[in-house]
């Protein structure tokens, strides 16, 4: 069973000028204990598919869906309250620049000692405050933090923001959540902190059989955690698959120069040569190309593109494009059709 | 905490030398003898006229001048008023607490009012209240103090009789002078009638405080709304959200504490348009404090009750300038700097 099925999630944001679809009909969905990264372009509506998922968005945004199944039940049956008060049981987020994340003026004890929920605790009220500390030591053992009394009676501001991020990640398993959403959890940090983040979010999912949801604008640096990637481009679906699929065999001419511009992919390249990019960049929210958004800068771009495509499986290989990249297939499919239509 | 206490005092001695200066050029600039703008005596004989210049070194460079003047004031001899004859310091000793009890009650009632109006106002951002709270907000800031203090004393005073219009406290009472803060003193004394007194002096003292208090409260509440808003806005309450936090808890634990950071140092700044409001509200309800006192000076020509006056009133919202960074600094761990170190 699915832990968390989306189908064709659309967010739309009410401006004076209009409304603008901010992210059209996405789909998304994750099985238990898997790690999916969610792959695109900075601006491209990653984080509010996140934020919609959970629930944390502003009024001014609307968000839309065809199914939003969350282990087998219809969250849009329920009220906003039940279905926040499920998610937040169970699901849990980390976000960018954890820094500004954590409360500045209150102590991370303080802060993570208020997502442990009392059902969790045994005993009396006056045995609760001695279990509560204790459990916020566990956590912080738990994400890799030793020296836990210095941490507790720190501010933010004193600690790096890795230590912030560990933070963040207990404040989230405070909850013991089944999927953690990881929104660029390393963005704007060193390569070694970069590494122990990762390592320690693929520890909990291999031990606590935890889901993770990996979103990131760099393909290349998730590749090595993930089971699954879902790519987007301007809050557009583009591409579903594993990640070996979607790595070396892409279909989208999307993801297909997302994996040109990475340098692990192009090893061959020769020295001080330039790498595949497309031109142009991602088109701003008030001027959406219509159809498929990719269209203006795509290279294998018809006249068809002006209409959105439909997604097309390919043995659980999902992919939005109206002419994808068929490498095997290629000679296969035109041989099976043309006969049907000659005889026609 | 020690470097920043000491910054603060460093800050307040030179902020008050500074206003020294500008009170001993006053006596130059103002019409007069300087000699006799200094101490006020305008009836002395030639004889304590030599003694006076003697004294305060007349005959000597300026800067010595301006050292005989700084060691007057240190001891505490601000001269004699010019229309009473009477030490200043004593004048103001008696008159200053009245105003800082006036000021201190407008202050609080202020922000009792001000600053939950306006995080109501954030709470319920771009709804009915909000609009209504921030209507009133602009009417109320609008409204000329002399006017709304005259209003009110013509409705709650003479219409509809609740308050006493004038005075401190009514002359029924006979409070023994200690601290000159009123409130203070009734509890020290040891009347039989010590409660009607507190009272009494309470309903004295609601209807100035109330008139005082509108113009900063409204003030507060834009304030408070902005920083709320901004607050609401931050990514740490999303994460909080994120948490699984109410928004009862996300509102009383976080967003209150942060938004209050950004309001207090306002507070600061607002309490000296507050006491310039206060002086003009004290001469309509006739308390007996610096403010109509300071006034009445000016109307007689009073030099030297003008230039005790500055002095005293300016170090008064001084006090309170660093008061407030120290509550400031009790709330927010940014601006203690790094104790811990990480």
């Amino acid at each position: 069973m699915n832990l968390l099925d989306i189908r064709n999630l659309s967010i739309e944001l009410d401006t004076p000028n209009g409304k603008i679809l901010a992210v059209d009909r996405v789909s998304l969905s994750m099985k238990e204990g898997e790690i999916r990264g969610l792959v695109g372009e900075s601006g491209s509506g990653k984080s509010l598919l996140a934020q919609a998922i959970i629930g944390v968005l502003d009024d001014k945004w609307r968000v839309h869906a065809d199914r939003f199944h969350w282990r087998g039940i219809d969250l849009l049956r329920l009220t906003i309250d039940e279905r926040r008060t499920l998610l937040c049981r169970d699901i849990a987020m980390i976000f960018q620049e954890p820094m500004s994340c954590l409360d500045p003026t209150t102590l991370i004890g303080a802060q993570l000692s208020e997502a442990i929920d009392t059902s969790q605790l045994s005993g009396y009220f006056w045995q609760r405050n001695k279990q509560r500390k204790e459990a916020v030591i566990k956590l912080l053992h738990k994400v890799g933090i030793k020296k836990h009394s210095q941490c507790i009676s720190s501010y933010p501001h004193q600690l790096t923001e890795a230590i912030c991020q560990r933070v963040m990640i207990a404040i989230a398993l405070a909850g013991r959540p089944l999927l953690l959403i990881a929104d660029e959890p390393t963005a704007a940090m060193e390569s070694t902190n970069q590494g122990q983040i990762f390592r320690l979010l693929a520890n909990l999912n291999q031990l606590k059989n935890m889901a993770i949801l990996l979103i990131s604008h760099d393909l290349e640096k998730i590749t090595h955690w993930t089971n699954t990637i879902t790519v987007m481009y301007s809050g557009q679906f583009v591409e579903a698959g594993t990640t070996e699929q979607i790595f070396n065999q892409p279909m989208h001419p999307y993801t297909r120069a997302l994996v040109d511009s990475s340098t692990k992919a192009n090893l061959q390249l020769p020295a001080k040569s330039r790498l595949m990019t497309l031109p142009g960049s991602i088109p701003i929210l008030q001027h959406l190309p219509i159809g498929c958004r990719l269209g203006p800068r795509c290279p294998r771009a018809q006249q068809t593109c002006v209409s959105a495509p439909k997604v097309s499986n390919f043995h659980g290989h999902k992919v939005s494009c109206h002419f994808p990249i068929l490498r095997e297939t290629v000679k296969k499919e035109p041989v099976k059709h043309k006969p049907v239509k000659g005889t026609d | 905490m020690l470097t920043f206490t000491l910054r603060r005092i460093s800050l307040f001695i030179f902020t008050m030398l500074v206003l020294t200066l500008l009170s001993f050029s006053l006596s130059f600039l103002f019409p007069g003898d300087t000699v006799i703008n200094h101490s006020g005596q305008i009836n002395a004989t030639v004889s304590e006229l030599a003694q006076l210049n003697q004294a305060y070194q007349m005959d000597k460079s300026i800067v010595n001048q301006y050292g005989a003047y700084l060691t007057h004031i240190l001891n505490g001899d601000f001269g004699q008023s010019m229309a009473s004859q009477s030490p200043i310091s004593k004048e103001i000793i008696e008159l200053l607490p009245a105003t800082i009890e006036l000021s201190l009650v407008a202050l609080l009632i202020a922000m009792i009012v001000g600053i939950p109006l306006g995080f109501i106002a954030a709470i319920k951002h771009n709804k009915t209240s909000d609009h209504v709270i921030l209507s009133l907000a602009m009417l109320g800031y609008s409204i000329p103090v002399f006017w709304l203090g005259l209003l009110a004393i013509l409705v709650f005073s003479i219409g509809l009789g609740w308050l006493p219009s004038a005075g401190k406290i009514s002359l029924l009472f006979e409070i023994e002078f200690v601290t000159g803060i009123q409130f203070i003193d009734i509890l020290l004394s040891d009347s039989p009638y010590k409660w009607q007194a507190f009272s009494n002096a309470s309903a004295h003292i609601i209807l100035p405080a109330c008139v005082i208090a509108l113009a900063p409260a409204t003030i507060f509440i834009r304030l408070s709304r902005a920083a709320m808003i901004e607050v609401l806005a931050a990514s740490y309450i999303r994460a909080a959200r994120a948490k699984g936090l109410s928004f009862q808890q996300i509102i009383f634990r976080h967003a209150i504490r942060n938004a209050l950071i950004k309001i207090i140092r306002h507070v600061g700044l607002q309490f000296a348009n507050l006491v310039t409001i206060a002086m003009v509200t004290e001469v309509i309800f006739s308390w007996p404090g610096i403010g109509r006192w300071l006034i009445e000076s000016i109307y007689q020509r009073d030099y030297t009750a003008i230039q005790g006056g500055l002095l005293v009133l300016s170090c008064f919202i001084f006090i309170i300038h660093i008061l407030t960074d120290f509550i400031y600094a009790a709330l927010n761990p940014l601006a203690r700097g790094n104790k811990y170190g990480s």
